[in-house]
């Protein structure tokens, strides 16, 4: 660190272009996530009519409005009145530019102007105000179409936020998932651990087969396996239980930790473990005191990995899991929060920075493990 | 002695009743028994399946107010028998469904989107035929009941065919919506033949609009409203017999019919004037995002074509009926084919047998399982008896009466066709011919695939 | 609250069995064959024999039931028919070598396997280098990991605000085509260009697998001795010149480990082809072709079948990894 910090510091312009393509970087891989954040604030309309960048600055809008209904209407002077506002008072009102009556020219007026239908007179202000007079009394039960065309500030909504969040059974949802998600995280690393160091440091015939059979596994695609094993459990009387999908997910995760682990804990340094098998200790004690305290910024990097994987499954969840009460995980609780057509953006959205926001967190809170690499850098060099 | 019997039966006694009335209290029942147009005998009459406190695992695809809506259904069966019946959904049930019967863990009732996977699990051995006496009933009480029996009888392992499907709820696709009012202010008619339909695009066209709005994205499933308008017009170009045909696979897929079925879908999709965003739009628009052009300011497009179920899909608070109407895909006037009228349905199999199952089915024999879900929203039946009265929109009625007067109602064909080509080949050949393709040449490509998997 | 206990509970007898199978496991071996008395020297090798398959064993259990055994299944499978019931000899093989859609499927896979890992670990080798010299590094480490932790089903959605496509003339709403709207073009369907669909379909793993690389390579970059790098800072080496001659060699196999774990996620691939494309226009992948034929298709032998075919392909992968295995031993 001190190194680098010295070379960093010895040039400024190198430091300045350091930052300059870290921050280039950055804006690249956030711009397409930053864009469905801000979408989950938008709602589904606006979603799919304009991008997401205009949401953040004030936009022009072709919008329908529809007068009050006719029974509305009061008699004033001899004519029919109805009036009323264009905009929603909810989402705030915006500024007219032009307003129409009719869907062929939607355009047609300048806010103030009076147009003419049938023998209604209809105008609409610049802040929103409609005014319909007619000498007949109005008929029907819906009130005529205004086409207008607004300057509007950006809207925003949370209400994505408040489906998502406060749906039935969400929290008990998290709890399932976090019953899955633990163990599947912490058993396979373990298993892995102790099996990594096998194949990298102890000599028994087969290593090198053995090792390879496991990369090979690596590759195995996980839909092959969902009947044969499903099969297994209700015939050994698993049946669909957390004790099930900690297997599947321990053994779907173990052959890249066995693979990451085996690569780091073999470039450990040899002198190392050469000397305390010299003085005496066990494989037992070596694993035990000196490897796995060494592989903390490995263990915790595929942790990582593993804790993302887990979460985000729906998969495996859905066939080793049931879809009961007790058993529905985060992911499958917010697919029932969309139709079963799909296409609510809006929700997915939301959703999707929901469940993020685990997994960041455990990101961060790993992270110090992984810095525990500068400690395993020291003793390799000494 | 004595009293003591007395006792504990009182308590017993007590103790259902209660129970009863607790689970009564707990379960959303949205109409009062009794009240109303319904059928209440009906649910009367479930009282004596005999099937209290059975426990009943039904899965489908059905999610969010979909879900919402059967459960209520179910709610009713569970009022009126006591048994414990619930529903659980998933979007990737095709998948599920394959995994649970393969592995031995499947529900007790299944719910089909698509008879073809029902026919493939019949094949297997994973679905029980329904019971004695089913196929009469759906024959008398449903329109055209054949038809219905027809594509609920699949072939099980041994090769003998059996009714292992029941329908119910059924969607219209030969529907065409629109923005009444717009029609009203370009002083454009609701067109009766297809002959009109064609010369109102023109007109349309003629006037500086753009009359459709097509869109086949679906994600993974990009293509399939392409094979909706292909079926649909193979029905207003050839007779129900070549349809079938078709769809059974008894003529290729390359027959001239077909290939001139899909260029009459290119005289709608690959006409530059005739589709919102021009034809380079029609394959990467989402299906769920197309129909929102009717309703834009100006309109996009005058005319969507697409199956009853896509109001789901119009901007938030459109009134169906008031802001958007639709009309029936008109038949040419001058080929005497009738009023031809594309379908679809979910099919209901059982999966894993048991008394409460063929109770379940049973249930969903009676009006009363009809009329809950008619009485709320997005449900068709061509149950014939219901009491229409109590549909929850006027549009909905309207819809059943074009399923229940059809002359000819054929169910969409790339649902029965094997997965690979009706979920598979076809979807994409449709997106190829889309892009520009020869018609001829996609549907030898699909012709080829179908062979290959026979 | 109930749950919580039980779930607090069965995690920590899950864990804690495990520690105890290995801490018991090698008691019983050290009791049994004890390093001392009369045999001590032959008891030292029969236990160094069994010791390994202690260490080994749970791995191994899992492994050989949860994944070998569903391997074999597949190659009994890929003779059976399309219900996996009757032997049908190689026609499902012979059927594969004339399908188009799989050799289609073949090509798309190999280009898939030169770009996205060679991509990802160069962005993830850069990343780690530059963020690990600067104060706010973990802060960008975090953003450029963020990819990874969303689900493939958000993943999608966000791709699809870049990628939209809408008519020429009406607002767009895909990032990608805004921009080149904006800057005079004219807007292109990306998604459905065959063959360029393809790259912009890596794009989206890529952009997710960069954080893996980045965080597994930072760890080795931090791993490297300073003295190496001190003494070549005396020698006067320019930043870019310790860094592509000092730490990269040094990193060397980590940045290996790196490349074939993704080139074996690559091999995997179906989410982002299948959410995006389904394999339409000319984008179709092994892994996606083998969930079309097992879930849509129905016909579990010819699914099979091709899922041999992706493991036939990392062959050449554990070959290289046998013999890296090899070299390392006679270090």
């Amino acid at each position: 660190m001190s190194a680098s910090n010295a070379i960093a510091g010895r040039s400024p312009a190198l430091a300045w272009a350091v930052h300059l393509s870290v921050v280039l970087l950055v804006v690249l891989w956030t711009i397409p996530t930053a864009g469905l954040l801000i979408s989950s604030f938008r709602d589904r309309d606006q979603i799919s009519t304009s991008g997401w960048w205009t949401a953040l600055a004030p936009a022009e809008r072709n919008l329908v409005a529809r007068s009050k209904a006719p029974d509305a209407a009061r008699q004033e002077g001899g004519e029919w009145i109805i009036e009323g506002n264009v905009f929603d008072e909810e989402e705030g009102a915006g500024t007219v530019t032009a307003f129409g009556v009719s869907s062929r020219s939607p355009t047609a007026f300048a806010p103030g102007d009076v147009a003419e239908r049938g023998d209604a007179r209809i105008t609409v202000q610049a802040d929103g105000q409609y005014r319909i007079a007619s000498e007949q009394q109005p008929e029907g039960r819906r009130g005529t179409r205004l086409f207008v065309t607004s300057k509007e500030p950006p809207r925003w909504t949370v209400e994505n936020y408040r489906t998502v969040l406060f749906s039935e059974g969400i929290g008990r949802s998290f709890l399932n998932t976090m019953t899955v998600t633990i163990p599947a995280t912490v058993i396979p690393i373990l298993i892995a651990a102790f099996a990594a160091y096998a194949l990298a440091w102890m000599e028994f015939p087969g290593r090198a087969l053995l090792l390879a059979v496991v990369v090979g596994l690596l590759v195995v695609p996980l839909q092959m396996t969902l009947i044969p094993l499903l099969r297994l459990h209700n015939s050994i009387g698993i049946g669909k239980a957390y004790l099930g999908i900690w297997m599947a997910h321990t053994a779907f995760g173990l052959p890249l930790a066995i693979y990451l682990l085996r690569n780091y804990i073999a470039g450990l340094p040899r002198e190392i473990i050469e000397s305390a098998r010299v003085d005496g200790a066990t494989d037992f004690q070596i694993f035990l005191r000196i490897v796995l305290p060494l592989s903390y910024p490995a263990l915790a990097s595929f942790a990582i990995f593993q804790f993302l994987w887990v979460w985000n499954d729906l998969l495996v969840a859905t066939v080793f899991l049931g879809n009961n009460e007790d058993q529905l995980v985060m992911t499958g609780r917010l697919r029932e929060l969309l139709g079963s057509k799909g296409g609510e953006w809006e929700i997915l959205a939301a959703s999707a920075f929901v469940s993020i926001a685990v997994p960041i967190a455990v990101f961060f809170a790993m992270q110090k493990y992984l810095v525990r690499g500068l400690l395993a850098g020291s003793v390799k060099g000494g | 002695m004595n009293r003591l019997f007395w006792t504990a039966a009182a308590v017993a006694a007590l103790g259902t009743g209660m129970g009863a009335q607790a689970a009564l209290a707990e379960q959303h029942l949205p109409f009062a028994p009794g009240e109303g147009a319904f059928n209440w005998d009906s649910f009367e009459g479930l009282k004596d399946l005999g099937v209290e406190g059975e426990e009943i695992r039904i899965f489908g695809p059905w999610m969010g107010p979909d879900k919402d809506l059967f459960d209520s259904v179910v709610s009713y069966f569970n009022a009126a028998t006591g048994a414990k019946a619930t529903y659980s959904g998933s979007d990737s049930f095709e998948q599920q469904i394959v995994i649970d019967t393969g592995a031995g863990s499947p529900p007790n009732v299944a719910i089909f989107p698509q008879p073809g996977l029902a026919s493939d699990l019949a094949a297997k051995g994973h679905l029980t035929p329904l019971a004695e006496g089913t196929e009469d009933w759906v024959r008398e009480n449903y329109a055209a009941g054949q038809s219905w029996v027809d594509l609920g009888t699949f072939a099980g392992p041994d090769g003998n065919e059996d009714l292992y499907g029941f329908f119910y709820k059924s969607d219209v696709k030969s529907l065409v919506w629109y923005v009444p009012e717009n029609f009203e202010d370009a002083g454009y008619e609701v067109p009766e033949t297809m002959e009109d339909l064609k010369a109102l695009s023109d007109q349309i066209v003629a006037d500086g609009g753009t009359p459709w709005c097509i869109g086949l994205g679906s994600g993974g499933a990009t293509g399939w409203p392409a094979t909706d308008w292909v079926e649909d017009l193979m029905l207003r170009t050839q007779s129900p017999d070549v349809y079938d045909k078709w769809v059974n696979h008894e003529i290729p897929f390359d027959d001239p019919a077909v290939v001139a079925a899909i260029e009459e879908f290119g005289a709608f999709a690959r006409n530059e004037k005739y589709v919102d965003g021009g034809s380079g739009a029609v394959a990467s628009t989402d299906f769920r995002d197309s129909p929102k052009g009717l309703f834009s300011s100006p309109p996009k497009c005058y005319m969507h074509r697409q199956a009853s179920f896509i109001p789901a899909f119009f901007p938030e608070g459109t009134l169906v009926g008031e802001d958007a109407d639709f009309f029936y895909f008109p038949a040419y006037a001058g080929k005497d084919l009738g009023k031809p009228v594309l379908g679809g349905g979910t099919v209901f199999g059982i999966t894993e047998d048991s008394k409460g199952a063929q109770a379940f089915i049973k249930f969903l024999q009676s009006p009363i399982a009809h009329e809950v879900w008619m009485a709320q929203k997005g449900f068709l039946t061509p149950h014939k008896g219901v009491n229409t009265e109590v549909f929850g929109d006027p549009t909905l009625k309207k819809m059943n009466q074009i399923l229940l007067e059809a002359d000819t109602f054929r169910f969409d064909g790339s649902d029965l066709m094997p997965g690979a080509i009706g979920a598979g080949a076809f979807w994409t050949g449709m997106v190829d011919y889309a892009g520009g393709a020869d018609a001829k040449a996609v549907a030898t490509q699909i012709e080829e695939t179908w062979k290959s998997v026979e | 609250m109930e749950q919580i206990m039980w779930a607090l509970f069965t995690m920590t007898a899950g864990v804690f069995g495990c520690v105890a199978y290995f801490f018991v496991a090698n008691r019983v071996l050290d009791a049994a064959l004890p390093a001392r008395g009369e045999n001590a020297g032959r008891n030292i090798n029969r236990a160094n024999a069994i010791r390994p398959w202690l260490f080994l064993f749970p791995a191994l259990a899992v492994l050989g039931i949860y994944l070998v055994y569903p391997v074999l299944n597949s190659i009994w499978l890929s003779f059976t028919d399309a219900s996996g019931t009757r032997f049908v000899g190689g026609d499902n093989w012979r059927w594969l070598a004339g399908d188009e859609k799989f050799r289609e499927s073949l090509g798309n896979n190999a280009l898939w396997l030169i770009v996205v890992p060679a991509a990802s670990t160069f962005f993830g080798l850069i990343a780690a280098a530059l963020t690990d010299r600067i104060r706010w590094g973990s802060f960008a480490k975090a953003l450029i990991f963020m990819p990874m932790a969303i689900s493939f089903v958000g993943a999608s959605v966000i791709w699809k605000f870049v990628y939209d496509y809408r008519g020429e003339g009406s607002d767009q709403i895909g990032l990608l085509n805004a921009v080149v709207v904006a800057l005079g073009g004219s807007p292109e369907a990306w998604i459905t260009t065959p063959f360029w669909n393809n790259f912009f379909l890596m794009v989206i793993l890529i952009w997710i697998q960069t954080g893996f690389a980045m965080v597994i390579l930072s760890a080795a970059l931090r791993g490297i001795p300073e003295e190496t790098i001190e003494a070549a800072v005396l020698d006067g080496a320019s930043p870019l010149q310790i860094f592509w001659r000092i730490k990269v060699p040094q990193i060397w196999g980590t940045i290996a480990v790196v490349w074939t774990t993704i080139t074996i996620l690559v091999l995997k691939v179906f989410d982002i082809v299948l959410a995006m494309t389904n394999g339409q226009w000319g984008s179709q992948v092994l892994a996606n072709l083998m969930f079309d034929w097992m879930f849509r298709g129905g016909d579990f032998g010819r699914a099979s079948t091709i899922a041999l075919v992706i493991m036939l392909l990392v062959t050449p992968i554990m070959v290289w990894n046998i013999r890296n295995v090899r070299k390392e031993e006679r270090r």
